[in-house]
Formats: C-alpha cells, sequence, structure tokens
C-alpha cells in the first residue's frame, strides 16, 4: 500500500480556523485512506475536526502530511490543492 | 478475528535545544551564559544528568559524553590546580566529544581556557546560582518530565466506574457518540480525538487533555459542543490512567469476534501493553451498556475473578473433566 509524505504550508493568513478545518475534513473524509497531520511534535488524524484545530496552525507554519492507502495519491493531491487555493480565504477576512 | 489494533500514535522524538532551556527557565535554574551566543544551538538529547568525572583526568573509557555535564566546586577546583599543559591536554580531550551542555554550579567560574575551547567546538556552558546537588536534582526531574515517552492518538478517552476506557477506531464509527452517552450516564469525559498519551514508570499510561481545548467534542450533525459547559464539573476530567482498549468495528458477517472472553487479548502503545476489547457494531446495539460491563469485567478481573473462565471451569467440573480444568482455562 503506498505511503506518502509532502510538507504543507499555510498561506492563508488567519491560519487553520474552524471554516478551513472543516474544508480540510470534508476533502480528507472522501478518501478511505489514513490521513496524518504533524505541526512540530503533534500528530493528529486529518479526519478529525477537533484534532486539526488543536494544531493551532498559523499563517506561516509548516505541516507535515502522511497519507497511506489505496487512494493515497489522489487524498494527497486533493489537499495540497486546499492548501494552495488558501481555502478560498477571501481578502477582506484579513483586514 | 480482526487484526489487534496497534496504535498509529507513534513515539514523538523530543529534542531540546539549549538555547529554548536558556531562555525559558533561565530564571528558575539561575542560569548564566559562558559561552557565545551560536553555542546555544546544541541539542539536549537525554535526560540523564552526570558530573564530568575521570574525563577530567584524560580517561575518555566510558565517557557518557551525550549527558548534560555539570561542573561542582570539586570540579573546577581541581581543573585550577592542574598545570597549564595538563589543563590544555584534558579540556582538549574532554572538548572533541559531542557533548549537549556544560554547566558550572554555584555561581563559580570556569577557567577560560575551557570557555575558549568549548566556544570553538560549540558546546555551551552555562553558569547557575544554584548548588551542586539541588540544581543536579532539578534539572532531572525538569528533563525526566520533558523526556518522558509521548504520543497522540485518535481517539477518546473516558472515565468509566474508575476504569479508563480508550476508544479507537475509524473515523466517525460512533466513538465521541459513545463517550457522549456514558457522560449521560454520569461517566466522565477525558478527552475526545486527540488524546495525548505519556507513559509514566515503566508500565503506565496517562491519557491527558489539550490544555487549551479540554472537554470539547465534536458530534456529526451537531458540530463542536463544550462538555464541561453543558454538563458541568462532575462530567469530566483531565487526566486518567488508561486500562483498556475498546476498538469499535464495523460487524462483518463473516469475521469471526470473540464470542467466550476466555482468550484475553492486549495492544501495545509506548511498549506497555493493555487489554483490547474488540466491540463490533450493529445498529440498534446499546454501546454504553456494553462499555459499562467492560469496565466492570475489568473491575472483576482485577479482583480475580474472569467470568469466562469461571464459567468454563464449572462446564468441565459438570461434565466429570476436573483434571483438564486448570489447562482448558488458561
Amino acid at each position: 500500500m503506498p505511503s506518502l509524505t509532502a510538507e504543507v504550508k499555510i498561506q492563508n493568513k488567519l491560519g487553520l480556523h474552524a471554516r478551513p478545518a472543516a474544508m480540510l475534513v470534508q476533502t480528507t473524509n472522501k478518501f478511505k485512506s489514513e490521513i496524518l497531520i504533524k505541526k512540530n511534535d503533534m500528530e493528529v488524524n486529518a479526519k478529525s475536526i477537533l484534532g486539526i484545530m488543536m494544531l493551532a496552525a498559523e499563517y506561516g507554519s509548516r505541516l507535515v502530511l502522511t497519507v497511506s492507502g489505496k487512494d493515497a495519491e489522489e487524498a494527497l493531491r486533493a489537499v495540497r490543492e486546499l492548501f494552495e487555493r488558501k481555502f478560498d480565504e477571501k481578502e477582506k477576512e484579513n483586514a | 478475528m480482526l487484526k489487534p489494533f496497534l496504535a498509529n500514535g507513534i513515539l514523538m522524538e523530543k529534542t531540546f535545544k539549549v538555547g529554548q532551556f536558556y531562555s525559558q527557565h533561565k530564571e528558575r535554574f539561575k542560569l548564566s551564559l559562558f559561552t557565545e551566543e551560536h553555542t546555544l544551538e546544541s541539542l539536549i538529547v537525554s535526560h540523564e544528568v552526570s558530573r564530568p568525572g575521570l574525563i577530567l583526568c584524560g580517561f575518555t573509557k566510558r565517557f557518557a559524553y551525550n549527558r548534560t555535564l555539570i561542573f561542582g566546586e570539586t570540579e573546577i577546583v581541581y581543573l585550577e590546580n592542574l598545570s597549564q599543559k595538563k589543563l590544555n591536554s584534558y579540556i582538549e580531550t574532554m572538548c572533541s566529544f559531542d557533548i549537549p551542555c556544560m554547566v558550572v554550579s554555584k555561581s563559580l567560574k570556569p577557567p577560560e581556557l575551557m570557555v575558549e575551547v568549548a566556544n570553538r567546538q560549540k558546546i555551551p556552558v552555562l553558569g547557575t546560582a544554584l548548588g551542586t546537588q539541588e540544581f543536579a536534582r532539578k534539572l532531572s526531574g525538569f528533563l525526566e518530565q520533558y523526556f518522558t515517552p509521548h504520543t497522540f492518538v485518535h481517539g477518546s478517552l473516558a472515565d468509566v466506574y474508575g476504569v479508563g476506557l480508550m476508544y479507537i477506531g475509524a473515523s466517525g464509527i460512533g466513538k465521541s457518540e459513545c463517550v457522549l452517552d456514558l457522560v449521560e450516564r454520569g461517566h466522565r469525559l477525558v478527552c475526545d480525538d486527540v488524546i495525548h498519551i505519556s507513559r509514566v514508570g515503566e508500565n503506565t499510561l496517562v491519557g491527558m487533555a489539550d490544555e487549551k481545548f479540554a472537554h470539547h467534542m465534536e458530534i456529526r450533525g451537531l458540530g463542536i459542543i463544550d462538555i464541561f459547559r453543558l454538563f458541568g464539573i462532575r462530567a469530566v476530567r483531565s487526566r486518567k490512567r488508561i486500562e483498556v482498549v475498546v476498538e469499535l468495528v464495523h460487524w462483518k458477517e463473516k469475521v469471526a469476534f470473540d464470542r467466550t472472553g476466555l482468550a484475553d487479548r492486549n495492544t501495545k502503545i509506548l511498549g506497555v501493553e493493555l487489554p483490547l476489547v474488540q466491540v463490533p457494531l450493529v445498529s440498534g446495539k446499546n454501546i454504553t451498556v456494553i462499555s459499562e460491563v467492560i469496565a466492570m469485567n475489568y473491575l472483576l478481573k482485577l479482583k480475580g475473578y474472569h467470568s469466562a473462565k469461571e464459567f468454563n471451569r464449572r462446564l468441565l467440573e459438570e461434565m466429570g473433566q476436573d483434571s483438564y480444568i486448570d489447562e482448558l482455562s488458561e
């Protein structure tokens, strides 16, 4: 079974608060693979919204994703895409 | 039988930058710095502290260099009394090892040469105003706590009749709902979703809630709820020893689940064995009552009463097979 790791950077100004965390779990739960997300020495399940929020991942912080399972590649692509489009955060929210 | 659960929580490696120790605990340990700032990049990798000992006479065998070395009055006076030549040679020998950190106690001053060589070898030399024994004791306790093996497991932890039940299972299987039901029946929530587990001593695992986000749960359809606000102080606790792992699994027709309970199953987390109970889920099943029974059964076993084995013993007795009782009940 493939297991992939990748580093992502939080590019939206508000960090991983409730809304982006919800978007993230909606995406991760579409896949069968186990998806773990790690910040510093804390690693949580990326399918659980509370866990993701407990990371308190602020703007600019780096997270390590570990995806293992049959659909690991698709899952990783989808998750990275979310980070890259900054969770659709609107600029005015940053004011 | 389903494969026994292995915690996805792997041992998290911890390191501790001397700079972080110096800046965050300067007052508590009454610290000062003798070497240049760049030496603070050095990493403490072990909780062990020791005195330099025979390395100060150039004896390198069995030198435990990867510990924090504490220099007390004896060491400093000894170094001051060495000839320049010997001092140079011993200090060079010692500092050729990759020592994470050296600390001089009692507000004493290390020989200038030692600071010079340490700067070159990128070994930080700190000073403390505390006495040697006091500093060693405090630092050792502090580092032991910092380096205690720990991990994070995706699951929920509840105190049921004083027994720490840790629920694990696939995302969305109903761990939180089960614990919510338990809380409603008077049991206590420790944490939901992310369990921070530390090993205390050799055989004890303690689960803790995150300090900042403790006692919240996510219930599908409701969102995030605050158990402390909803149910009050009696419904929560901040840490609990983990005693039984309960794995919730989807019912599968072809998989044989444990029917007798004769063989105790185990799982391992951070090297500690814990009893594991796999509970298959079907709709309409009351997992809360089952949880209470798991806790009570565990308490009975602690008291030396094993329901399944006792039942089998009586059965064998009834069939006149007394001589096989010990063999078949183990």
